[in-house]
């Protein structure tokens, strides 16, 4: 290792959970800056959003440009590395492209002095997936997915690697200033630069894997503020930068538990990072400490893939009901639109959904609440077809159906459903198809790197 | 009877992965965690029957002592976001637990 890179402890700043969704609050930001961190990172995707944005390749965030313009200026002040994970929300190439050329624009607006931008790219070649097929390499299925064939390869409109800390540590052997990352898994682009620079893989993985929602890690309850992680060879220790933040064991340990299916182990490409032994102890007022966390090399690598496929065009409407007796007999009027849509186009592929807000619009099947106290509802009506025109017709003669639903025992003899405006075009309806694991030789093999400069 | 809802501090719900979706129950002290456990109101077996649905599609049921906190995980009947989803990111499953009463 680089004697340059030897440090005692490492600071990473970061301020936002998910970038471009809406603006970070500069002042705990600034705050932060102020306790010279060693770099600025920030998740520029996730899988959250669903499978809509990778299918159609776009990208969620309408602050995405303000953000990066914080970020970049404040780095480039102090001369320390920025890190963006997952670019253009789902890391596709044209996100990692997008997020490079809004950097590049940037650096030219503020006269930026030059520096080098490392990006690298995550998607995955149809073709390299039905090799690895052919060659009987099993693509297990994540989360509860059958194993993956070669006709679901096909369907995807476009699927994406997870990468693991090897192309972030090669960039930064490189010598990049800012790195833009294709699709990673969220605690990678802080495990990179802690890696990068000798510490304990452990406690690196660890880290990222606490600070990678910024001030969510904290109490009270805040988004978009900044916190600092520090990693030593010993502990890692968490401390937001927020005035009315702090965090406590209660809100670290609880933090450790969020958005995973066990508070024990986290799969990283190349190993597991097992929690079990864990210890939090409040370092001070404001900061938790956390030792204990093991990191357990795996003998194969598997490397995440995402993907989706889509399903047809889509429209929505809605629908209120306020006659009690509809109310009452909901099903019946939504039994009467759905045979009145298969009687019309049953020889036709569609989906249509109805959403019945004020019953079970939000859990569906889950809900236990089955009698409705309310005294109206409102259903949406979301229908899917291969066309655009198709879509909108069934969709909106679902609609005008609820107005004529016949419902024995109605009193209304008008209508019986209230509407108003055109049935919406929504985005296309996708669905997530790849969420499976693929055997590779080598952790660098899906995710070529890139060099490029910017600024005057 | 108590509301679970007096008893734990936080309650959530949020996608754990595009398939499953995961509810954290946590609790101010160890004290009515203890409480909450001893009380059996929250096993695998009782939030299936809460949520209406088969214990096998529950894929994963934990306490985890250091935070205080009974974690559990489900199966969805399709990934996020696909259509007829209206929760995309599984944040407002946790509802029913609010009400959920503990006995003792």
């Amino acid at each position: 290792m680089n004697s340059a890179r030897t440090k005692d402890t490492l600071k990473v700043l970061i301020s936002t959970g998910h970038l471009g969704t809406a603006p970070s609050n500069a002042e705990s930001f600034h705050r932060g800056m102020d306790a010279n961190p060693d770099y600025v990172v920030a998740d520029g995707g996730s899988s959250d959003p669903g499978p809509v944005y990778l299918g159609e390749d776009t990208t969620l965030g309408h602050f995405v440009r303000e953000e990066l313009e914080l970020f970049l200026t404040a780095s480039r002040r102090k001369g320390i590395p920025l890190v963006i994970g997952s670019a253009g929300d789902t890391g596709s190439n044209r996100g990692v492209d997008e997020f490079v050329g809004i950097i590049r624009e940037l650096a030219q607006e503020h006269g930026i002095p030059r520096f080098r931008i490392g990006y690298f790219y995550s998607e995955v070649p149809k073709d390299y997936l039905k090799r690895k097929l052919a060659a009987g390499k099993k693509l297990v299925g994540l989360g509860g997915f059958p194993d993956l064939t070669g006709d679901e390869i096909d369907n995807a409109t476009r699927i994406v690697a997870v990468a693991g800390v090897d192309p972030f540590l090669k960039l930064l052997d490189m010598g990049a200033d800012v790195i833009i990352a294709g699709r990673c898994g969220d605690i990678n682009f802080t495990a990179g630069p802690c890696i990068h620079h000798g510490f304990p893989e452990a406690l690196a993985y660890h880290m990222g894997k606490m600070i990678e929602c910024a001030s969510l890690v904290a109490e009270p309850f805040m988004g978009k503020e900044t916190i600092i992680g520090t990693i030593s060879r010993d502990d890692i220790r968490i401390t937001p930068y927020h005035p009315q933040q702090r965090c406590t064991i209660a809100s670290v340990a609880g933090h450790s538990m969020y958005e995973r299916e066990t508070p024990y182990y986290e799969h990283a490409l190349g190993g597991t990072l097992d929690m079990r032994e864990c210890h939090y102890e409040q370092f001070d007022e404001r900061t938790v400490r956390i030792t204990g966390a093991q990191w357990i090399p795996t003998s194969e690598l598997r490397v995440k893939i995402e993907g989706a496929k889509k399903i047809g065009e889509r429209y929505m409407g809605f629908v209120g009901l306020r006659d009690p007796h509809v109310v009452r007999n909901v099903d019946a009027a939504i039994d009467w639109v759905k045979s009145a849509v298969a009687k019309r186009f049953g020889h036709e592929p569609y989906e249509l959904y109805f959403h019945v807000f004020g019953r079970d619009g939000v859990l569906k099947e889950l809900e236990p609440v089955r009698e409705t106290k309310a005294h109206e509802l409102g259903i949406v009506v979301e229908g899917v077809a291969a066309t655009d025109a198709l879509a909108e017709k069934i969709t909106d003669f679902a609609v005008r159906m609820f107005f004529l639903a016949r419902i024995p025992g109605v009193k209304g003899t008008a209508g019986t459903a209230a509407t108003t405006k055109k049935t919406m075009k929504s985005s296309p309806g996708y669905m997530w198809n790849v969420n499976h694991t693929v055997p590779i030789d080598d952790p660098m093999e899906l995710f070529p790197v890139h060099m490029t400069e910017a600024g005057v | 009877m108590t509301k679970l809802s007096e008893l734990a501090s936080t309650i959530r719900s949020k996608n754990a992965g595009v398939n499953q979706i995961t509810f954290d129950i946590i609790f101010p002290d160890a004290q009515s965690y203890r409480r909450v456990l001893a009380s059996q109101a929250i096993t695998k077996d009782a939030i299936a029957k809460l949520y209406r649905i088969p214990a096998s599609r529950i894929s994963d049921f934990v306490t985890f002592d250091v935070a205080n906190a009974i974690k559990f995980t489900m199966y969805r009947l399709r990934p996020s976001g696909s259509p007829g989803d209206w929760d995309i990111l599984g944040c407002q499953q946790y509802g029913p637990l609010l009400e959920l009463e503990i006995p003792g």
